[in-house]
């Protein structure tokens, strides 16, 4: 909040105040509800005091108890109203803005994700939008209350004596001040003591997952010995946390109790001499007291309106990123008729950072219902222009056209129904076989599902799974070795019966028979015209149409397999490294 | 897709509020703090009084001085006053402080306990046991008692002790009173106590959504080529709004009972207040109570209800804690499968070693299946011995029976004629050092991890072993050279350096015996050379138990042992297994021919 101009702070808000709009009445009500606690509440003490008098005169007792129950039971249901419904808001600010977070998230693409870590993206739906939910929800309440003490009482103090209540107030500025200062540091400090346990914590788990090696080298004396070191600096931050936490409580009392010294010292003189009655001496102190509480949590929520505010500034910066999709090509409704699968690239140049470029004028023409290989070193461009050709990344204009239309003008839907990839990374997600196979697409019925895991050569093993495709994949259910992450992602793919098919060396941990099995297999595969791999094995590009044989970003040569063997140096070496992994490989089966 | 949201798991489960068994045992710990808890429990008393006090000073100058004008002696008494508060102040801060620092100290030692038992455990038990819970037990479990002590367990006697005070006090003022007292607290007590307990599974409810809604961002953000390839963004929406809006509903729950918690016991405080005016003015019409008693009276009961709310919120406190102990000791009772010998009996290995080695009629399973039987095996000092067979043959169980990660059923192992059962673990695993076919690497410097932060390996001495293996040419092309911190398990590091790192490490470690196991993984032509070369300088000087994957080292022992189905069925030279055309001759022939045909070829 430092050095906010109201502008600054507008533009700063401006993703929250649009789901403020429809809340005016909401805060009215709240602010309404919150003056109706408060004043219920600072009636049961007169009542008291009425009922006590009542019981000295035996006159009327019945109806001042009546009432002291209809007031307890009164600032019982505001109370509750008030808490439940201005809590509540800031829950409908938090609900809208995850929502809205999420949803930005989707839409937003793959040159986004790479300069993010997913686990901060994932933090920021949680810790970070909680955090502008408190600058709703207990900050508005916060305010209320310091607003109400203050206008409640002020006028009257001033009234009764105006230099008694400049003198009595001098202690609150203090009050502020320390709450804010205690408040920071312990903010602070808390996420030291969160850090150190994250070390602690990080440094069980290695010690547990490398237990073989401290047993066979006999390293655990000094194993302990870095284990106290660890636990020492957690418990040293948490002492200077707790010495922050055991301030601020006795603080708030000092403030009151100073504040009440100061009464009796000064007020006390007047009313020895006169000029203070007894009975506003005693009301000084009772409003002293009713100010402390509020200005401490205000000193409070404006520690937490300042974390609100930073975690809204990491949110908006997710908000405000743009996708290179535009909205309309993402929303656009998929032509019907199927595509012939033709590729055409034409002089393409790409770099993911622009002083480091991929690949460079890569001109090709694929027919369709080629089986294409690309081959070349790691690092050659091969994945990239995959990727481009899956829009994964964008592709300059004017360089990449399927069946003549430029890939950038294509719809979302129909892009995406008729042309996919296997990444490298064979990734599934956290749920049964049949839901990563199927994931929600039309068509996807029980069929398909069996059709496409014949096709990856997966329906053998599938049948030995303990529920068969009802089994739970990922951390809560059974671990899949590399060949079968595989081939469920391949089967994943051909689900969607695709025309164009994209696989980036996903043959990897599959053995050279089932692999030949699977190529076989998508020759024959209805619907499937088109197929781009890039793949390590001579076995798989011995089987392709056409070769592209790529280098540091460039086509350097194609042709068949025998073709490239008898001109390029390049891919004889790259043959003589790929026939000797294949060799290990067998080895170790 | 979802399960329903699962409050109730093991390590969420609450225990009893109080399990005397449990904190007994637990008071133990407390023990050698035994001071610093009667300070602990001074304290509070002491601050009450100084509160007390407080408005006496201030009615004893109202009563003396303001109200007869007469100043002899005020400042006197605002003096007395000052002093109170700073007082109040001072030891409101050191009672904080105190229980925090308890709670540190109480569960430093316990955590280094619970670790250090850990450490003593052996590899079954690991396989048995999830790392994940085992992590837990000593971070979050521990908090959660460190929580108790340092949140609430000494003011707990504190408010029990103010409870039971405050209630003889009012049996003393009017047993009549506190008759109605009596029936209705409990109820209070009651009400309050579930509306809290409720609360908190609401509470866990929300923190169980909350990490669903984390975890399916996470996966969404790392499956982002699968969810846009397959267009799946609708169904991801809908799903994660599903769980939003099961989190913004659970929400309002939590709130109302927070809201709810915090009024009822006000209302029922005021409540109470209001029956006992009523039945005190029947009283007072008897002439059995004064107007005096009564306030007195009203005054003690409004007190009563403070503890009250405080032990209500110390409730899952407690509850949480009394678990989490159940399960710290339930590990803590977890005794090693592999021990040191007791000390009568332990033998001191052969100094100096000279690395003799014999099995003798070993037989070792896992349940009813037979891992290895009627082993048999004589290594002499500085032989070097090559163990080969097919998968599943029993060769790394050999390994560990050697250096007692696995205990054999019969028979005894010896190095130099002592039994390795015999020996403290900590000198038999010195004595045998071992490398696994996964280098384990830790976090923290390449020297940190070729000296496993020995203090006693000097910066010399791993450098030494570096160069030995030819380690040292890729580390120092490394910004940092040996001070390099490797990444997460070192997954900077290629296959072929991780191997390399290891054999560096038993350099450093100079063990008199070598035990390996090779690793299957492919590498570079490189580090292929360079791991063979270090092999070599390895194995001269020490008798080397080997599991071999390649030719080259093979070609390299003393002997070579053949192993099948857990018995040992050939043993000789290379030359004289070869002509045996054996098991040995077939496994070559198999494995080891493209090595012979394909020339390494360097980059």
């Amino acid at each position: 909040m430092k050095n906010a101009t109201p502008a600054a702070t507008r533009t700063r808000l401006r993703h929250l105040l649009p789901l403020f709009t429809g809340q005016k009445q909401a805060f009215v009500l709240g602010f309404l509800l919150l003056a109706a606690t408060n004043a219920s509440a600072a009636a049961i003490p007169y009542m008291m005091k009425l009922a006590t008098e009542a019981l000295m005169h035996q006159e009327g007792l019945t109806r001042h108890i009546l009432t002291l129950l209809a007031l307890a039971v009164a600032n019982a249901f505001f109370r509750i109203q008030s808490r439940t419904r201005i809590f509540g808001m800031g829950r409908d600010v938090e609900f809208a803005l995850r929502q809205r977070y999420h949803a930005q998230l989707l839409t937003l693409d793959a040159p986004f994700f790479d300069q993010e870590k997913t686990g901060d993206l994932a933090a920021r739906a949680a810790a970070d939008v909680s955090a502008v939910r408190m600058f709703v929800g207990p900050g508005f309440l916060q305010i209320s209350n310091v607003l109400m003490a203050y206008v409640a009482t002020l006028p009257v103090m001033v009234g009764l004596d105006p230099l008694l209540t400049l003198y009595a107030l001098a202690p609150i500025p203090l009050v502020l001040g320390l709450s804010r200062l205690l408040t920071r540091r312990m903010y602070r400090l808390s996420r030291v003591v969160a850090d150190r346990f994250g070390h602690l914590s990080g440094f069980i788990q290695e010690s547990i997952a490398g237990i073989a090696a401290i047993h066979a080298h006999a390293r655990e004396a000094d194993w302990n010995a870095r284990f106290t070191a660890e636990t020492n600096e957690l418990s040293q931050a948490a002492i200077r946390h707790a010495r922050m936490q055991s301030l601020f409580g006795p603080m708030v009392l000092l403030a009151g109790a100073s504040g009440g010294f100061i009464i009796l010292a000064y007020g006390g003189q007047e009313v020895a001499s006169g000029r203070l009655t007894m009975g506003d001496f005693v009301a000084f102190s009772g409003y002293l007291a009713m100010l402390i509480w509020p200005t401490v949590g205000f000193g409070w929520i404006l520690t937490v309106m300042q974390r609100g505010l930073a975690a809204l500034d990491r949110i908006s910066m997710v908000l405000d990123a743009q996708p290179f999709l535009p909205p309309a090509i993402a929303a656009a409704p998929a032509a019907p008729q199927r595509w012939n699968g033709a590729i055409a690239i034409r002089n393409l140049s790409f770099a993911f950072r622009p002083d480091r470029p991929v690949l460079q004028e890569i001109t090709l023409d694929i027919p369709p219902g080629a089986l294409i290989g690309l081959a070349g070193r790691i690092g050659s461009g091969k994945s990239a222009l995959l990727q481009l050709l899956a829009r994964l990344y964008p592709a300059p204009p004017d360089t990449l056209f399927i069946d003549g239309r430029e890939i950038s003008t294509l719809p979302e839907a129909e892009l995406r129904r008729e042309l996919t990839m296997v990444p490298q990374e064979s990734f599934l997600f956290s749920a049964p076989l049949l839901r990563n196979l199927q994931l929600d697409r039309p068509g996807a019925d029980q069929e398909a599902v069996q059709e496409a895991i014949r096709l990856a050569a997966f329906d053998d093993e599938v049948r030995h799974f303990p529920k068969g495709l009802e089994t739970l994949i990922g951390e809560r259910g059974i671990t899949l070795s590399g060949g079968q992450r595989q081939r469920a992602a391949l089967a994943r793919a051909l689900v969607g019966a695709p025309t164009i098919l994209l696989l980036d060396d996903v043959f990897s941990h599959v053995d050279a028979r089932t692999e030949e099995r699977i190529l076989h297999n998508l020759r024959a595969a209805h619907r499937l015209r088109t197929v781009v791999m890039v793949c390590h094995r001579i076995a798989a590009l011995k089987q392709a149409d056409r070769i592209y044989l790529l280098d540091q970003g460039r086509i350097v040569a194609s042709g068949t397999h025998e073709t490239l063997l008898a001109d390029s140096p390049l891919y004889r070496d790259l043959n003589t490294t790929m026939s000797r992994a294949e060799a290990l490989e067998a080895l170790a089966q | 897709m979802m399960p329903a949201v699962q409050a109730d798991t093991e390590e969420t489960r609450y225990g009893a509020f109080l399990d005397a068994r449990l904190m007994m045992r637990f008071l133990g710990y407390a023990r050698p703090h035994r001071r610093w808890i009667a300070l602990a429990m001074l304290l509070p008393p002491l601050s009450a009084l100084s509160q007390v006090a407080q408005p006496m000073v201030i009615q004893l100058a109202v009563d003396r001085h303001l109200v007869t004008g007469n100043l002899d002696g005020f400042y006197g008494l605002l003096a007395a006053l000052a002093a109170l508060v700073i007082f109040q102040f001072i030891s409101g801060y050191f009672q904080s402080m105190i229980n925090a620092m308890l709670g540190q100290r109480v569960i430093s030692d316990l955590r280094q306990e619970l670790f250090a038992h850990l450490l003593t455990l052996d590899a079954a038990f690991y396989a048995k046991n999830p790392s994940g819970s085992l992590t837990n037990r000593v971070a979050n479990d521990a908090e959660a008692i460190s929580q108790m002590v340092s949140a609430g367990l000494i003011n707990l006697f504190a408010d029990l002790l103010l409870l039971i005070a405050i209630a003889i006090g009012m049996v003393a003022l009017s047993p009549r009173l506190s008759l109605v007292v009596l029936v209705l607290m409990p109820l209070v007590i009651l009400v309050a106590f579930q509306v809290t307990r409720r609360m908190r599974t609401i509470q866990r409810q929300g923190t169980l959504l909350q990490a669903r809604m984390t975890a399916r961002l996470t996966e969404e953000s790392e499956g982002r080529d699968v969810m846009r390839l397959f267009h799946q963004q609708q169904t991801a929406m809908a799903r994660f709004d599903q769980l939003n809006r099961d989190h913004r509903a659970n929400a309002d729950k939590s709130n109302f009972l927070e809201a709810l918690q915090f009024s009822f016991v006000e209302a029922a405080s005021t409540g109470v207040v209001a029956v006992l005016f009523w039945y005190g003015a029947t009283l007072m019409s008897e002439g059995t109570l004064t107007i005096g008693i009564l306030t007195a009276f009203i005054d003690a009961v409004r007190r009563l209800f403070f503890p009250i709310r405080d032990l209500a919120g110390k409730f899952t406190t407690m509850q949480s804690a009394m678990s989490a102990l159940e399960r710290v000791f339930t590990l803590i009772d977890t005794p090693p499968a592999i021990a040191d010998p007791p000390a009568a009996s332990a033998l001191t290995p052969r100094e100096p070693p000279q690395g003799a080695i014999r099995f003798a009629g070993v037989q070792f399973g896992y349940g009813a299946e037979t891992v290895l039987s009627g082993i048999d095996l004589t290594i002499a000092p500085g032989e070097r011995i090559a163990v080969v067979g097919p998968t599943g043959a029993g060769k790394s169980t050999l390994i560990k029976l050697l250096n007692r990660t696995c205990e054999p059923q019969q028979g005894v192992i010896t190095i130099d004629g002592v039994p390795v059962n015999r020996m403290p673990l900590a000198r038999l695993r010195r004595l045998a050092g071992v490398a696994r076919q996964e280098t384990v690497l830790f976090s923290g410097t390449i020297a940190e991890n070729i000296g496993l932060f020995d203090p006693a390996i000097s910066r010399a001495r791993i450098e030494w072993a570096a160069r030995e293996t030819g380690a040292l040419d890729f580390i120092q092309s490394l910004p940092d050279g040996l001070e390099s911190r490797l990444g997460e398990r070192g997954n900077n590091l290629s296959a072929g350096q991780r191997q390399l790192l290891g054999m560096t490490r038993i350099f450093a470690l100079d063990p008199p015996i070598l035990v390996l196991d090779e690793a299957t993984s492919s590498v570079d032509a490189v580090s292929e050379r360079l791991i063979q070369a270090a092999l070599e300088r390895l194995m001269t000087g020490r008798t080397a138990v080997i599991i071999a994957h390649r030719l080259s080292t093979i070609r390299h022992v003393d002997r070579i042992v053949v192993l099948a189905k857990g018995r040992i069925v050939e043993i000789g030279t290379h030359a004289e297994l070869l002509e045996r055309h054996g098991l040995f001759a077939t496994l070559h022939a198999l494995q080891f021919q493209e090595e012979k045909t394909e020339p390494v070829t360097t980059h």
